[in-house]
């Protein structure tokens, strides 16, 4: 026998080469003294197999590196907003709770903020998703600009968003409520413009025992309460608050049948020329004549209607209904300078046809377009929309008047109401209301009025209760007002009546119901 | 002149001869690791103070070199060209090895040699690359 016979080397080496391809990559084989060839076939195995399981090693380790990443991403799925970056319901759920254990140790409460923008739709709609997203964002970094380190700032979903106050004091709260509001009231740039979207703010506290999902739903039912209350404010919730919620579903369930059982009515408010008291047109106010809780007034039930999408067929109903009422007016009292002045929400101007349904209802009823005015909120001009802004604008050219509803209580300026397709102004109650008594209020309302005057435009003061008011805004040339100081909004034939008694009044002064 | 290795894993000694040639010795049976690897040629930039010169690094009987070890041999250094020494097959297979760590290529020629007086030959076709 050889004595490579006797050598045992090769056979371990293919007991090596084996145990390296069963996937035991940390297998070796001890080169002998001989350091011979096959000992060098030996330790270039053991070398290329060290080589591969550092290899390995790397890719197991870039792999762990990689799901990592891939398990931080989607926690961050699960538990942030993609478009803000801000946590969502899910992360702030667990916050809430992390903060009501805190409180149970001896901390104050948590308080939870809920926010909604009031305009955003219209936004939205008008303008695209991608203006949309970008408000959004903006929203994102002003509330996160106004809390405090310890806060979070949680994207509910849509244009909903929620503050988380860890251990805090009402006061603070309120504080930070306060700055939101500021902060979101503030116009936003989209595309070079200014938009103006606005909030509503409900806030709760927590209480012991309470689950993050209680106080997630009461801070809600507040912020309804805001928005309920005329938007842009902010209300803390009240246990009785559910109740209201709870009318408000009722309401709204109610409501999709209000116009097909005839239970919509129209109610008129004369505007008079302030220096002769003569009646030279009426805004048409809508009421709701409820089966069970009798006449409802449009702060019941309009952003019900708005969040329900009933808005559009209420503003079908209210326009043929009052340019209706217009032609048997105007038939009856044929050379009386009479102007009927209807209401149009944000989301009706933007409603695709407007201007073409106007148009077929005065042909229709075979109105001279002059007679008509719509009314548009400051804040629904003010949200930057393009299609309503069109649709202004045809029926501006055909004759209709458009006018701009509570001016002074947005953030509307003078040079932006010269672009706007509009011909009059109404000076908002806020204004007129202290007139009487604050000499700086005067000073205001005048510097107001030469304005709306400096830019062509016609005012009509809105909310006048006194005489002295009247006076007021005689002495600062306003030409134009209506109030409950003339008339409360009634009903059509009583309108007639005054109408009747205008007419039958040889020199027409006097006001019609003083 | 010579500096002395530090530990008993290091180099066993590195001196310059009467050729102007660096000598490095590496203990038989050494497993060379990265950080021995790293005072070894911080070693010969020392003692070379600012001179590049061949260098012939004897590696006979080395057990095994660490990948750590291989990357710093890639590094560049007062060498000016390699003659790397061994006395085997496995030698040879390690020395091969450390080299092959290195990318693109070794900062200086190199080249494993079992046989002495061919490895200064190799050293000394280098001569005219010292810089001075």
């Amino acid at each position: 026998m050889s004595e490579s016979f006797d050598d045992t080397r090769l056979d371990e080496l293919v007991d090596l080469i084996v145990q390296l391809s069963s996937g035991d990559l940390s297998a070796r084989l001890e080169p002998s003294p001989a350091r011979d060839s096959l000992d060098a076939v030996i330790t270039g195995i053991n070398l290329l197999a060290g080589e591969l399981e550092l290899t390995m090693e790397e890719r197991v380790a870039e792999r762990t590196l990689v799901l990592e990443q891939a398990r931080l991403a989607l926690e961050r799925m699960a538990l942030y907003d993609a478009l803000t970056g801000l946590a969502n319901r899910t992360l702030l759920g667990d916050r809430i709770g992390q903060a009501s254990a805190r409180a149970e140790l001896g901390a104050r409460p948590p308080c939870v903020l809920v926010l909604d923008l009031d305009e955003f739709k219209t936004v939205n709609d008008g303008l695209g998703h991608g203006a949309g997203d970008l408000i959004l964002v903006d929203v994102a970094h002003r509330l996160t600009s106004v809390v405090r380190s310890t806060d979070t700032v949680a994207r509910l979903g849509g244009d909903e968003f929620a503050i988380l106050m860890p251990d805090t004091t009402e006061e603070d709260a309120m504080r930070v409520a306060e700055r939101a509001l500021k902060e979101l009231h503030s116009p936003f740039t989209v595309v070079d413009r200014p938009v103006w979207a606005g909030a509503s703010i409900g806030l709760c506290f927590g209480l012991r025992g309470q689950s993050a999902d209680n106080l997630m739903r009461d801070a809600d039912t507040a912020m309804y309460a805001a928005k309920a209350k005329g938007r842009g404010n902010i209300q803390i919730f009240r246990p009785e608050m559910h109740h209201a919620a709870k009318e408000r579903l009722h309401i709204a369930s109610d409501f999709g049948a209000a116009i097909a059982r005839s239970q919509l009515r129209l109610y008129y408010q004369p505007i008079v020329e302030l220096d002769s008291g003569r009646i030279i047109g009426a805004e048409a106010l809508v009421r709701w004549a409820h089966p069970q809780r009798g006449l409802l007034m449009p702060m019941d039930f309009i952003s019900v209607a708005e969040d329900s999408g009933h808005i559009i067929d209420m503003g079908h109903w209210v326009v043929q209904a009052a340019i209706s009422q217009l032609r048997h007016w105007l038939v009856r009292f044929p050379d009386a300078p009479f102007q009927l002045h209807v209401n149009l929400s944000p989301v009706e101007v933007r409603w695709p046809g407007v201007a073409e349904f106007i148009s077929e209802a005065l042909d229709e009823h075979g109105v001279d377009p002059q007679r008509l005015a719509l009314e548009i909120s400051e804040t629904g001009l003010m949200t930057g929309d393009v299609i309503g802004l069109e649709a202004l604008m045809t029926l501006r050219r055909l004759g209709v008047g458009v006018e701009i509803d509570d001016f002074g209580t947005g953030y509307s300026s003078i040079s932006y109401l010269r672009r706007l397709p509009i011909d009059t102004v109404k000076v908002d109650q806020s204004l007129v209301r202290d007139i009487a008594t604050d000499g700086q209020q005067v000073g205001f309302v005048s510097a107001i009025l030469r304005l709306i005057e400096s830019v062509g435009l016609r005012a009509v003061a809105e909310g006048i209760e006194t005489a002295e008011q009247r006076v007021q805004l005689q002495l600062l040339g306003c030409l134009y007002g209506q109030g409950h100081y003339f008339s409360e909004p009634i009903p059509a034939p009583e309108l007639t009546e005054l109408l009747t008694l205008q007419h039958a009044t040889v020199d027409g002064e006097g006001p019609p119901s003083r | 002149m010579s500096l002395p290795a530090a530990a008993n894993d290091e180099y066993e000694s590195l001196t310059i001869d009467q050729e102007g040639f660096l000598i490095l010795v590496w203990p038989r049976g050494v497993t060379i690791t990265g950080p021995a690897a790293r005072h070894a040629l911080d070693a010969v930039n020392e003692i070379c103070d600012g001179t590049r010169r061949p260098m012939l690094v004897d590696m006979a009987t080395t057990k095994s070199v660490a990948r750590e070890a291989r990357v710093v041999f890639g590094e560049k250094s007062a060498a000016s060209r390699i003659a790397m020494l061994g006395h085997s097959p496995v030698d040879r297979v390690i020395a091969n090895f450390a080299l092959g760590r290195i990318p693109p290529r070794p900062p200086c020629p190199t080249k494993f040699f079992t046989d002495r007086d061919q490895a200064y030959a190799f050293l000394r076709e280098g001569l005219d690359e010292r810089v001075l």
